[in-house]
């Protein structure tokens, strides 16, 4: 009985503005996936030829860097969610630790996503080279970069965890980058097998 | 709570282990994408629901999101058969 008459939050977490953010991010790059669905449609045979010489492994040591780091994000939310007042200090440093844990993977993404273009540019691949390849550098690389901003999101928070400046009350801040990040890792989550494992 | 998080986390990584396989031992089919494509349906909800806390929250919050995931991946499924 309780369960049925739990009532719901009437807002999202974080600002209102960021969700926003989201959907619009969603949308673009809802957009960008379909439109590469039916560009391999049309181009089967060339889709399936280029998308051999992607490094899936990498592909999917980066989905578990991703998942782990949105792991890691929830887990900081939560402990400035669940402080006390007595507890202030030592929620805010457990806090903290979690969103230094989320920035190193964040990174690891990155490196490791260098390296995957540094091997595709060093075989001279690029925009122009075909569709498939077009597809596949724009969305990553579009993607690369909300990685980065990101991880500098996740920095931000976590000065400002470190400084106590979080409390179950005044967390709107923490909850906003928080939803980016996991924004972030939810389009990876598609990207991943539409391009590197579907043919 | 804690206890859900860790379980949303071990199935998302569960789920990534199968969708890596799948390529690397080459046993992407008809049927295989169709499983691969729901275990990324259920993979990106469990983040909307559990990590961007979405399951709390009034429906309409959550059914943008999970409206564009049942539309983005329709459209692959259709694009691929």
């Amino acid at each position: 009985m309780s369960k049925s008459l739990k009532i719901k939050e009437l807002y999202p977490p974080g600002d209102f503005g960021i969700w926003i953010v989201i959907y619009v991010e969603l949308l673009t790059f809802g957009l960008f996936f379909i439109g590469y669905a039916f560009s391999r449609k049309y181009n089967l045979e060339m889709f399936n030829t280029s998308q051999l010489t992607l490094d899936t492994q990498s592909g999917f040591v980066n989905t578990l860097i991703l998942v782990t780091s949105s792991y890691f994000v929830v887990k900081a939310v939560t402990s400035i969610k669940n402080m006390s007042e007595n507890n202030l200090a030592q929620a805010s440093q457990t806090a903290s630790k979690w969103l230094i844990a989320a920035m190193i993977f964040g990174g690891a993404f990155l490196v490791n996503k260098v390296l995957e273009f540094s091997t595709i540019f060093g075989e001279g691949i690029t925009l122009s080279t075909n569709k498939f390849y077009m597809f596949y550098l724009l969305l990553t690389m579009f993607h690369f970069m909300h990685v980065l901003l990101g991880t500098i999101v996740l920095f931000n928070l976590y000065s400002k965890t470190k400084l106590h400046g979080y409390t179950p009350t005044d967390c709107r801040g923490l909850e906003s980058g928080a939803s980016y990040w996991h924004m972030v890792d939810l389009l990876w989550i598609v990207l991943f097998p539409l391009v590197y494992i579907i043919r | 709570m804690k206890k859900i998080l860790e379980a949303v986390w071990i199935l998302l990584v569960i789920f990534t282990i199968f969708a890596f396989l799948l390529g690397k031992l080459e046993l992407v089919s008809s049927v295989m994408v169709a499983v691969l494509l729901l275990s990324t349906f259920i993979k990106a909800q469990l983040v909307i629901d559990y990590f961007m806390g979405l399951k709390n929250v009034q429906n309409k919050y959550r059914f943008i999101p999970t409206l564009w995931l049942v539309v983005v991946i329709s459209l692959i499924a259709i694009a691929y058969y």
